[in-house]
C-alpha cells in the first residue's frame, strides 16, 4: 500500500505534447479518478505511472521510491485494460494464475489464491474456459481478477467498464466501489464517463489537454467548478453558459440583466448556471425571456430547450411538465446560484 | 535488460543478413562490371582502365563492358523479347484474372471448391512448369499440340518450339498459366474489399450491373489492379527459371530473356565482367519498379 | 418471366467458363500427374486409356538417377534455410511491430526490397564467393542463398500476424510482473505461434521450388529437385515419363502445404498488399 506521487510529468511525441507539466499526489488507500475527454492525456498519465511510458520529464513516486527507470514489472502496479488484455490461449484459471506464476508466488499458493480472487468477482465457476467463449462482463472481471490475485500496491485501471453495455455497467460499477472498499487499495481510475467519476470517486482530477483542470471530490466539482472547461463538462446536460458584461455589480446579456454581487468589472464574462436552478413561469415574468425550441421527456425529469436571443438553455423540470414549441415563456432564477467565469482566463471569478 | 538495446538485438541477425546476402553482392558485381575476368582463363579479375597505366584519355574503357553491352545486338534482341514478354504475360494474365475473379467472387459451394484449385498452379515449381510444358508442346504426342490443333486445325501442323514467334507465346502461356490463379486469388481479395453498401446504393439508384462494376467496383480495385500489375512486371522482367527450362532461349535466340542472357554471358562463356554490366541494365528498372511497388504497398498506410 | 430466363442463362454461361477455368488448370496437373503411371511407349502416343504402372517411381530412385539424393537435397536445404529464418525473422518482426526504431522504415524499406533484385544478378558474386571457399556445389551454399531469399518474406508475414496481436495483452502481461523476453515467450510466441508456422510452410515452398541458384552454384552432390528433373535424358532421348514422376515429387507435397496455408499464400507474395 502507498501513495503515487507525479512530479511534473510531461510526455511529449516529436512536438505534440500529450500530457504536459503534471503534478498530482494520489493518497494511499484513495481512489482517485482521471475524468475528461477523450485524448486529454488519461491514459497516457496512467501508462507511465504503470511504466509503459517513459516521461520525458518529470519524476513518478511509488511510496518513497522513485520508478522512473523501473520496468513495469518491478513496480509492484496491477492494471486493467480498456479492451482487458487477456491472454487468448489460456484459460481464465491460467489467465488469473499468471501474475502469481511470473512473480514465482510459491506453486502450492495458486490454486487457492487463483479460487479467491475469482469468488470475488464470482468467476468461481467459469475456470476452466477460454477468453473467447465468455461474454463482455465476464471477461471484464476476468481483468479485474488477474489484478487483485496478489496485492498490488497500486490499481490502475483504464475505462474499465466502457465496453459493457448500460445495464452492466451499473452493476460493475457498485462491484468494483465494494471491491475498492474491501480491498483498501490506492486506486487510479481513468474514465470519461462523469457518472463513473462521480459514483467512485474519493477525488476526481479533471483533465484538459494534457493538464489537470481541477483537483478535489466529486461534490466540489460539481458545486463549484474552477473553470469554464470543467463547468462545461460537468453536468448533464452540462452548466448553461451564457456570455455578456459585468458591470457595477450587474450581469449583463444583450436580451437581459440580473444584479449579483461582485465587485469586478468586466468587459466580457461568462454567467454559468446548472438546468436544475432555473425555473419556468409565464411570459412576460422572472428574469428573462425565450421562445421554446425543444421539449423533451427524459423519464425521471423533462428537458426544456429556449432560444435567448444568441444563447440556448436548458432547463430541467418536473416529469409532468408539458409545453408547446414556439411557446413565449419565461425564466426564474436566483443570482447566488449563478457561477461567474472571466472569457479572458476561462477560470471562476 | 531494457527494451531499448533489446530491439535493435532483436533486429540485428536479419538486418546483418539480409545486408551481406544482398547488398554485398549487388555491390560486388557492380565492382566487377568496371573489370575483366574470363574466369575460363584467368584466375583473378583485372581492371579495365588503370590511370597510371593507361592514362587519363583513356578513361571510357572503363565503361567498356557497358559499351560492348550497348553495342551487341543480341542483347537488345533479349531487351526486346524481354519487353514483348513482359507486356504480353502482364496484360493477359491481370485481363484473365480480373475476369475470373469477378466470376469467381460471388461465394457458392461450386466457386469456393473452384477457388481452392486456384493455388495449385503457384505452388508448383516453375521449372517444373517448363519442362513439362517442352513436354506437352511437343510435335506429334504433345498434348497442346493435339488439343490446339483439334480445336483451330490452322495450328495443327505448327512445330511450336521450332518457331520464334511460337515460342514465344509457348512461354508467355505457361507463365500466364503460373500467375493467372494466383492473380485471380489477389483480385478476389481485392473485391471482398469493395464496399458492399455502395454497389447496392448504385443498384437501387437505378444502374445496371456493367455500370455498378464500371462507377464503383472498378475504382474500388484499382490499388488492387494497380499492386497485381506492378507485382506481375517485376517478376516478368526476371524471368528465367521457365525460359531455361521449355526454349533454352530457342529457336535460336527468339525467346532469350534478359536473365537467360546474363546467365548465358556468365556460366557458359564465364564472361564475369561483362555478365555484371548487362545485369545492372536489369537492375535499373526493377529498381524503378520496386519503387512504385513499394509506394502503393505503403501509400495505405 | 423473361428476367429470371436471361438470368438463368447468364447463370449457366458462368457456369461453363468457371468450369473451363478449372479445366485448364487441372488438365496440364493431370498430364503430368498420368505420364508417371505410362509406360515409355504410352507417354508417345496420346492415348487416354493406359495400363498404369508404378515401374518409373522405382527407376528414378535407381542409378544412375539416383533421385532419393536430390529429394534429400530439397528437403535439407529448404528445411534447413527454414529453421535458420524463422527464429531470425521472428525476432526482427517483433522489434519492428511494437518498437520504434531508429531509421526502422529504411531498414525494413531496405529488407523488403532485396527480393526484388534479380537472383541473377546477385548469383554471380556468390558463384565466385563459393568457388574460392570450396563451397560450391554444396547444401551450405544452397542455404545461404536460400537465406536471403526467404528472409524478407519471412519477416513481412510474421510481423502481419504479430501486430494483430492486441497490444493490450502484452502490456497486462508486462505489468503481471513478466520481462520482456517472458512476455515473448509465454505470451506472444503461443499466440502467434499459427502465423509463424504459416511463414514457415510458405517459405519451404518457396526454398524447394528455387531454381536459379541451385542450377548455378550445384552440379551433382548437392543438386535439388528442380533442377533433378534436366537428368532424364538417355540416348533414345527425353524420357517423360521419368520427369512426369520425379515432377509428382516435386509437386504433390507443395500442394498440400500451400492448401493448409490457403489465403496467406497470396499474402505473402504480395507483401500484404492485399488484406
Ligand atoms: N504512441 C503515441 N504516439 C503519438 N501520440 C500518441 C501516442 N499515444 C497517444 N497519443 C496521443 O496523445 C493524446 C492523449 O492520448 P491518451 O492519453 O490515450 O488520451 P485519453 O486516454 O485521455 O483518451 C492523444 O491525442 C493521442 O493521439
Ligand atoms: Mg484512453
Amino acid at each position: 500500500m502507498a501513495s503515487v506521487t507525479l512530479k511534473g510529468i510531461t510526455k511529449r511525441w516529436n512536438e505534440f505534447v500529450a500530457v504536459r507539466d503534471l503534478s498530482l499526489l494520489i493518497e494511499d488507500q484513495e481512489f482517485l479518478v482521471l475524468l475528461g475527454p477523450s485524448g486529454c492525456g488519461k491514459t497516457t498519465t496512467m501508462r507511465m505511472i504503470a511504466g509503459l511510458e517513459e516521461p520525458t520529464l518529470g519524476e513518478v513516486f511509488i511510496g518513497d521510491r522513485k520508478v522512473n527507470d523501473d520496468l513495469p514489472k518491478d513496480r509492484d502496479v496491477a492494471m486493467v485494460f480498456q479492451n482487458y488484455g487477456l491472454y487468448p490461449h489460456l484459460s481464465v484459471y491460467e489467465n488469473i494464475r499468471y501474475p502469481l506464476k511470473v512473480r514465482k508466488v510459491p506453486k502450492s499458493l495458486h490454486s487457492e489464491k487463483v479460487r479467491q480472487a475469482a469468488e470475488k468477482v464470482q468467476l468461481d465457476h467459469l475456470l476452466e474456459r477460454k477468453p473467447r467463449e465468455l461474454s463482455g462482463g465476464q471477461r471484464q472481471r476476468v481483468a479485474l481478477a488477474r489484478a487483485i490475485v496478489r496485492t498490488p500496491t497500486v490499481f490502475l485501471m483504464d475505462e474499465p467498464l466502457s465496453n459493457l453495455d448500460a445495464k452492466l455497467r451499473v452493476t460493475m460499477r457498485a462491484e468494483l466501489k465494494h471491491l475498492q472498499h474491501e480491498l483498501k487499495i490506492t486506486t487510479v481510475y481513468v474514465t470519461h464517463d462523469q457518472i463513473e467519476a462521480m459514483t467512485l470517486a474519493d477525488r476526481v482530477a479533471v483533465m484538459d489537454h494534457g493538464i489537470i483542470s481541477q483537483l478535489g471530490p466529486p461534490e466540489e466539482i460539481y458545486n463549484d467548478p474552477a473553470n469554464l472547461f470543467v463547468a462545461g463538462f460537468i453536468g448533464s446536460p452540462p452548466m448553461n453558459l451564457m456570455k455578456g458584461k459585468l458591470h457595477d455589480n450587474n450581469f449583463q446579456h444583450p436580451n437581459f440583466s440580473i444584479s449579483i454581487n461582485h465587485e469586478a468589472n468586466l468587459e466580457e464574462a461568462t454567467l454559468g448556471i446548472r438546468p436544475e436552478d432555473l425555473i419556468l413561469c409565464a411570459a412576460q415574468k422572472g428574469v428573462l425571456q425565450g421562445t421554446v425550441y425543444a421539449h423533451e421527456l427524459t423519464g425521471e425529469s423533462t428537458l426544456t430547450t429556449i432560444n435567448v436571443g444568441p444563447d440556448r438553455l436548458t432547463i430541467r423540470g418536473p416529469k409532468e411538465f408539458k409545453i408547446n414549441i414556439d411557446e413565449a415563456v419565461g425564466v426564474q432564477f436566483e443570482a447566488s446560484k449563478c457561477f461567474l467565469f472571466s472569457n479572458q482566463t476561462g477560470e471562476r471569478i | 535488460m531494457r527494451d531499448r538495446h533489446l530491439k535493435y538485438l532483436f533486429v540485428l541477425p536479419a538486418l546483418v543478413l539480409v545486408l551481406v546476402t544482398s547488398f554485398w553482392p549487388l555491390l560486388q558485381s557492380f565492382w566487377l562490371s568496371f573489370r575483366e575476368w574470363k574466369l575460363s582463363r584467368a584466375r583473378e579479375s583485372r581492371p579495365l582502365w588503370e590511370p597510371e597505366f593507361d592514362g587519363w584519355e583513356t578513361w571510357p574503357y572503363l565503361l567498356e563492358n557497358y559499351q560492348r553491352a550497348l553495342e551487341d545486338d543480341l542483347l537488345w534482341n533479349s531487351v526486346q523479347v524481354t519487353t514483348t514478354f513482359m507486356f504480353a504475360s502482364v496484360i493477359v494474365s491481370v485481363g484473365l484474372a480480373l475476369g475470373l475473379a469477378l466470376l469467381l467472387a460471388p461465394g457458392g459451394k461450386f466457386r469456393l471448391t473452384v477457388r481452392t484449385l486456384l493455388i495449385l498452379p503457384f505452388a508448383m515449381s516453375p521449372a517444373l512448369i517448363g519442362i513439362s510444358w517442352r513436354f506437352m508442346f511437343q510435335p506429334d504426342f504433345g498434348l497442346f499440340q493435339a488439343v490446339f490443333g483439334a480445336v483451330v486445325p490452322g495450328l495443327a501442323d505448327v512445330d511450336w518450339l521450332g518457331d520464334p514467334t511460337f515460342a514465344l507465346i509457348a512461354i508467355i502461356g505457361s507463365d500466364v498459366w503460373h500467375w493467372t490463379p494466383y492473380l485471380t486469388l489477389v483480385f478476389i481479395g481485392g473485391l471482398a474489399n469493395v464496399p458492399r453498401d455502395a454497389q447496392e446504393a448504385a443498384m437501387i439508384d437505378g444502374a445496371s450491373s456493367w455500370r455498378v462494376f464500371v462507377d464503383v467496383t472498378l475504382p474500388a480495385l484499382i490499388p488492387v489492379l494497380a499492386v497485381g500489375i506492378i507485382l506481375k512486371s517485376i517478376f516478368s522482367l526476371k524471368m528465367f527459371d521457365q525460359v531455361y527450362m521449355l526454349t533454352n532461349g530457342g529457336p535460336g535466340n527468339a525467346t532469350q530473356t534478359l536473365a537467360h542472357y546474363i546467365y548465358f554471358h556468365g556460366f557458359k562463356y564465364y564472361d564475369m565482367g561483362y555478365a555484371s554490366a548487362v545485369s545492372y541494365l536489369l537492375v535499373i528498372p526493377m529498381l524503378g519498379l520496386t519503387w512504385l511497388y513499394m509506394k502503393l504497398v505503403f501509400l495505405k498506410r | 418471366m423473361g428476367n429470371s430466363i436471361r438470368k438463368q442463362v447468364a447463370d449457366l454461361f458462368q457456369f461453363a467458363l468457371i468450369l473451363c477455368a478449372a479445366v485448364v488448370i487441372l488438365v496440364p496437373i493431370y498430364w503430368i500427374a498420368s505420364g508417371a503411371f505410362k509406360q515409355q511407349v504410352d507417354v508417345f502416343q496420346l492415348k487416354l486409356l493406359f495400363t498404369p504402372t508404378l515401374a518409373n517411381f522405382n527407376e528414378i530412385f535407381r542409378s544412375p538417377y539416383n533421385l532419393h539424393e536430390k529429394l534429400l537435397n530439397s528437403t535439407l536445404v529448404a528445411g534447413t534455410t527454414v529453421i535458420v529464418a524463422i527464429p531470425m525473422a521472428t525476432m526482427a518482426a517483433y522489434s519492428f511491430s511494437r518498437f520504434r526504431l531508429r531509421f526502422e522504415r529504411t531498414m525494413f524499406l531496405m529488407i523488403l526490397s532485396t527480393q526484388f533484385v534479380p537472383a541473377v544478378v546477385i548469383v554471380l558474386p556468390y558463384f565466385l564467393l563459393f568457388r574460392d571457399l570450396g563451397l560450391l556445389d554444396t547444401r551450405l551454399a544452397l542455404v545461404l542463398v536460400n537465406l536471403s531469399l526467404i528472409l524478407p518474406f519471412a519477416i513481412w508475414m510474421i510481423k502481419g500476424f504479430i501486430d494483430g496481436i492486441p497490444l493490450d495483452t502484452e502490456e497486462a502481461a508486462l505489468v503481471d510482473g513478466s520481462s520482456r523476453l517472458q512476455v515473448i515467450w509465454n505470451i506472444v510466441l503461443p499466440m502467434a505461434l499459427p502465423g509463424i508456422l504459416t511463414a514457415a510452410i510458405f517459405c519451404f515452398i518457396l526454398a524447394w521450388n528455387e531454381f536459379l541458384f541451385a542450377v548455378i552454384i550445384t552440379n551433382s552432390k548437392a543438386v535439388t529437385m528442380p533442377v533433378g528433373l534436366s537428368l532424364f535424358h538417355a540416348e533414345e532421348g527425353v524420357l517423360w515419363h521419368l520427369i512426369s514422376a520425379a515432377g509428382i515429387l516435386i509437386m504433390l507435397p507443395m500442394f498440400g502445404l500451400a492448401m493448409i496455408i490457403q489465403k496467406h499464400f497470396v499474402q505473402g507474395m504480395t507483401l500484404g498488399a492485399v488484406r
